[in-house]
């Protein structure tokens, strides 16, 4: 029996060794014998008809065993879940780079160049592509969440005020650009399908394919063992997955379909193009009085989907003022989707940039200004609390960070040919749990016992299987080495998604709940009484149980709605900005956060350090640009889409606060792998004003910007 | 990929025969500009023929001729080898900085100092086969004009082509007064000037540079100079590594005193080729080495600068780019 805790522990991840050993089994990892490969090709306009279809000469080519076009595709269901359209049911064209065409071939170079040889003629129709021409036609978003929120009287607050600022900030389209891009194998037997697909979200994903196949979802089997990361863009599946089965059985055969890099950019989603107008209004002595935070954005044609840039601003401040409003203008751009921080890392950098512009104006300190505006508890529904560590993020940060050292007033700080500027910002993600079911299976030979823990859990490289295996470790009293973990398959108990920050708390709150009750249904089989509560493995051990196993459909505390769950964070940022050049450089990054327990310091640590990146990354370097003529993207591969590359990324520190808050779970889980990247961007431009003098709000920050 | 006719070859005379034979041929060296191309359908060569086998590898120091002192490097030479090699980082440190600016080291292992003359331009418009691009297809526009063009040029532009070289290490040559050697067919050798080697666009976009169909570069000479110490290449980009320059510049200065006897200014990100900043080179004849005159140099050469929609930045960079590569020339990048 193992009395070392492993929960809280910086243990390595179970799933490392296959990771570097590179046997860790990606979609397109499985050898299936007999598989032909398939490639999409896409649409050269954004908006009208495709008027003539000659396939001729790529049904010739060698190789090629089908071509699948709008014309032949089996009758697909537009309405079964699956995101951004492109499923071949129609002539019409959306946006640029739709796709409107598979082919199938023995291999994937044949594949490749026959798609060339597809002649399409277009009847084309009036594109709306350019975000500026056409933001003054948004409109209110259908979506109830999206509706004007109103607080107070925000317009008088402002016109009455003595302190106050205006300003427009942008954030440009981004691309999830996951290392491993989206890629599928699909196979038949009879009316069964197997997907092996990333899929941050097993069940999700099984019920979209099936859904919009035509078939029932018993009859589809989704296998995601490890996931070349998603960041959202695998949350929801896009249409290469159902076109891959849909190529398997015309076939007959295996298909293996994977995305190139440059068809990510209109295949998956993307993040939305935001111009966000905050307002705010203060008291001399720095109490906010009005808050508004305006956001204008774009959605597909048919389809909308608003990031909620205006999250932060209903739960981060104190006002009793405040407006938050979206608009959205339908435009043929690919339907935009969850990004990591969705809404509160561009949201975030919006109201943090404006509280730093705002605590300028009144020469608060911009800690100290936030921490006057701290609220007792959610200004936006009066819930209280479940626990909040914005201040105790603020102070501890401020402290490590050596805070002390910043100047009020830009440009005091030199070193050779850079300013130097130091920039803090806070951000907060919601803190869920959800539904999620999960069979824990005991074996025993002699003394030793172990354990199989199933659930469609997801693992996007974040360390899943690590916790569960924790998880399930503490509470059995099993050594971790005795411990399998079978996640990212469709056919275990079904399970929450890797996604908005609730993977680990669902997981892991299951995990234990399932453990726990495999212990009082292994202590009631005994009939004995114990002094101290025996553990699952010493009781199969002392009962003689060769094999026993239970299943837990784990649900979140009924009273956890009463509360304001979050995480929160504040973010500190040291930049160095080249006088001459306007390069930027951010040699050092703080951030800390309140997540609750942390489950495992060293996955958690990465995660922070990759929500850091992500977020240095939305202020200085990455964007994707449109043609306003035709709707292409002309940053269409990692060259020209710009990821931080190592050399941009300098030491990156990361605290967490010591918390417990068992409100919003059991084990008070509250979720990391969203928070990391909230307030990060707003941090760097924060120290970008600092050093420089020069506000930027337009991001991201290249050194055009800065001259 | 269409299909094509793979060709090794082991010696200058054989792989120019098989490009005389097949004008549709190509030459491939470490493939990573040819090869990724090809993938996006942009060249469609029928026949690759393999020269990495040609022993044109190495960088040696010319003994004989009017180069004698300068050094003289192979067309297949890796360019992190050429960057490394000591003549070099002692000689022509210029060189090897622009080298290490360029790519990333996964690349540079690969790429060879030929392929990285001939490598051909970034622009997306090149890229993307359903656009329109005269260096591509002749006669079918210019997507870039009109278009996105940030990255593009600001001198000697025509309204056919707005492209700029991507190159880091052809700057720092430009810049270097280096001589391209290459041999066709026939089995002559020509010397091509670097400044003359590329071109600007004019008519032809779909012409890069002077290079004869069917010519191979054989090897780079590059003449003795007496700025070794005062020279510096400065890279202005959106990230810190892996990104093409929005400006950069190499700069040289030869002392006489603390006067300029004379300056070797070459800018990249700016023009079809890389652009030789003669008006500033002019202009610092005779000068005091001074920040004052610096800029005045890079003011003077900015003055011809003709702008896109979105690349007007590149002037006032320009201006502090050039000034900046000149005063970190002074103490070699050490200041
Ligand atoms: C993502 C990425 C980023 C990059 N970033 C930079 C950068 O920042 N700065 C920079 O300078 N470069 C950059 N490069 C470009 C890189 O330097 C070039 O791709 C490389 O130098 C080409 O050399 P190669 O040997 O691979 O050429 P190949 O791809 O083999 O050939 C390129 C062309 O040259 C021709 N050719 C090759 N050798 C000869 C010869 N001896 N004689 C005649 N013709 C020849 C080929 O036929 C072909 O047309 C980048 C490349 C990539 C992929
Ligand atoms: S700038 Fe040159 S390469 Fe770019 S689209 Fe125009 S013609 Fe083509």
């Amino acid at each position: 029996m193992s009395e070392v805790k492993n929960v809280g522990q910086a243990i390595n991840r179970i799933d490392g060794i296959v990771k570097v050993t590179g046997t860790a089994t990606y979609a397109t990892d499985y050898i299936l014998k007999n598989t032909a490969h398939a490639v999409i090709f896409k649409s050269t306009i954004a908006a009208g008809k495709i008027t003539k279809m000659d396939t001729t000469d790529a049904e010739k080519s060698a190789g090629v065993l089908a071509v699948i076009t709008h014309k032949n595709a089996p009758k697909l269901n537009a309405k079964g879940g699956i995101r951004g359209g492109a499923l071949l049911q129609s002539p019409d064209i959306e946006f640029y780079g739709q796709h409107i065409g598979v082919v199938v071939a023995e291999t994937f170079e044949q594949a490749r160049y026959a798609a060339k040889l597809v002649k399409v003629t277009y009847e084309k129709g009036e594109a709306k592509v350019d975000f500026a021409k056409h933001a003054k036609e948004a409109v209110l978003p259908k979506e109830e969440e999206k509706a004007d929120a109103i607080r107070g009287d925000v317009e008088s607050a402002f016109n009455n005020a003595e302190f106050k600022m205006e300003a427009v900030y942008e954030t440009p389209i981004e691309h999830h650009n996951p290392m491993e891009p989206h890629s599928t194998i699909a196979f038949w037997e009879g009316e069964k399908v197997t997907l092996y697909n990333g899929s941050q979200i097993v069940n999700g994903a099984q019920t979209a394919a099936a859904a919009t196949l035509n078939i029932k979802p018993e009859n589809v089997r989704i296998v995601t063992p490890h996931i070349g990361g998603g960041f959202g863009s695998k949350g929801g599946q896009w249409a290469n997955l159902v076109l891959t089965a849909v190529a398997a059985k015309t076939v007959n055969r295996p298909v293996k379909l994977a995305l190139t890099r440059q068809q990510m950019f209109n295949s998956v989603g993307l993040r939305q193009k935001n111009q966000q107008k905050i307002r705010l209004a203060a008291t001399k002595d720095g109490k906010l009085t009005a808050l508004a935070h305006e956001t204008t954005t774009h959605s597909a044609i048919n389809n909308e989907f608003v990031e909620p840039c205006g999250d932060c601003s209903k739960v981060m401040y104190e006002t009793p003022n405040s407006l938050i409003s979206y608009r959205v203008v339908p435009m043929n751009i690919i339907l935009p989707t969850y990004t990591r921080g969705p809404g509160k890392s561009t949201g975030s950098f919006a109201l943090e940039s404006a509280m730093d512009e705002l605590a300028y104006q009144l020469k608060i300190d911009p800690i100290e200004f936030r921490i006057k505006n701290e609220p007792a508890k959610d200004p936006s529904n009066g819930k209280p609390w479940s626990s909040r560590t914005t201040v105790q993020c603020l102070q501890e940060g401020a402290k490590a960070f050596g805070w002390e050292k910043r100047k009020m007033e830009p440009r005091q700080q030199e070193q050779g040919e850079y300013l130097i500027g130091y920039g803090v910002a806070c951000g907060s993600y919601p803190a869920r749990q959800r539904d999620t079911s999960a069979i824990v299976k005991l074996s025993r030979k002699g003394s030793d016992v172990k354990a199989t823990i199933e659930l469609a859990a997801s693992d996007l490289g974040t360390g899943t299987h690590t916790i569960i295996a924790q998880t399930a470790s503490d509470a059995l009293g099993i050594p971790i080495k005795n411990i399998t973990v079978h996640i990212g398959d469709s056919s275990l108990p079904p399970a929450a998604g890797s996604v908005g920050s609730v993977g680990a708390a669902s997981f892991a709150n299951a995990v234990n709940d399932a453990c726990n009750k495999i212990t009082d249904e292994l202590l009631a089989k005994s009939g004995k009484q114990f002094f101290a509560r025996p553990t699952a493995a010493s009781l199969m051990v002392s009962e003689n149980i060769a094999e026993f196993q239970t299943r837990m459909d784990a649900k979140p505390p009924a009273d956890a709605d009463q509360y304001s769950a979050h995480s929160f964070n504040a973010n500190f940022a040291e930049v160095w900005v080249n006088k001459y050049t306007g390069m930027v450089r951010v040699p050092r990054f703080l951030a800390v956060t309140g997540a609750g327990k942390i489950l495992n310091p060293k996955t958690a640590r990465s995660q922070i350090i990759g929500g850091c990146v992500w977020g240095i990354g939305m202020a200085l370097t990455e964007e994707s640009i449109l043609d306003p003529r035709w709707g292409n993207f002309v940053t269409r591969s990692l060259a020209e889409y710009h990821v931080p590359s190592n050399l941009d990324i300098g030491k990156i520190e990361t605290i967490f606060i010591n918390e417990i808050d068992t409100k919003p779970n059991t084990l008070g889980v509250k979720g990391i792998g969203e928070v990391g990247i909230v307030g990060v961007a707003g941090a760097v431009a924060n120290a970008i004003f600092n050093a420089t003098g020069k506000r930027v709000r337009e991001l991201p920050i290249t050194p055009d910007k800065l001259l | 990929m269409r299909p094509f006719i793979y060709t090794p070859t082991s010696t200058v005379s054989a792989a120019t025969q098989k490009l005389k034979a097949n004008p549709h041929a190509k030459y491939l060296a470490g493939g990573t500009n040819l090869l990724d191309l090809m993938k996006e359908d942009v060249e469609k060569p029928t026949e690759l023929v393999d020269i990495t086998r040609l022993v044109l590898t190495e960088v040696k120091a010319i003994t004989t001729g009017v180069n004698k002192g300068g050094i003289t490097i192979g067309a297949l030479g890796k360019n992190t080898d050429t960057a490394n090699h000591p003549l070099i980082r002692q000689n022509f440190p210029l060189l090897t900085q622009s080298i290490l600016a360029g790519a990333s080291a996964q690349i540079r292992n690969m790429a060879s100092n030929g392929g990285n003359l001939n490598q051909r331009t970034r622009c997306p418009y090149f890229y993307e086969t359903s656009m329109p691009c005269n260096k591509r297809e002749p006669g079918s526009g210019c997507g870039a004009l009109e278009g996105i063009n940030r990255m593009h040029a600001i001198f000697g532009w025509s309204q056919a082509c707005v492209a700029v070289h991507p190159s880091d290490m052809c700057v720092a040559l430009a810049a270097l007064d280096a001589v391209v050697k290459v041999q066709g067919a026939d089995g002559k050798e020509r010397s091509i000037p670097f400044t003359d080697y590329h071109r600007l666009p004019g008519d032809t976009p779909q012409k890069d540079n002077t290079l004869n169909p069917g010519e191979l570069i054989t090897s780079i000479e590059i003449p003795i100079n007496n700025f070794a110490n005062t020279s510096y290449y400065l890279k202005v980009r959106d990230r810190a590594s892996y990104a093409f320059a929005l400006i950069s510049v190499a700069a040289g200065v030869e002392l006489e005193g603390t006067r300029i006897k004379q300056a070797k200014i070459a800018l990249g990100g700016v023009a079809h080729k890389p652009w030789r900043a003669l008006e500033a080179e002019k202009f610092l004849i005779g000068k005091e080495a001074t920040e004052a005159n610096f800029k005045q140099a890079a003011e003077l050469e900015m003055k011809s600068a003709k702008p896109l929609e979105h690349n007007e930045f590149k002037i006032e960079l320009g201006k502090r780019a050039i000034t900046r590569a000149l005063m970190q020339a002074m103490t070699g990048g050490k200041a």
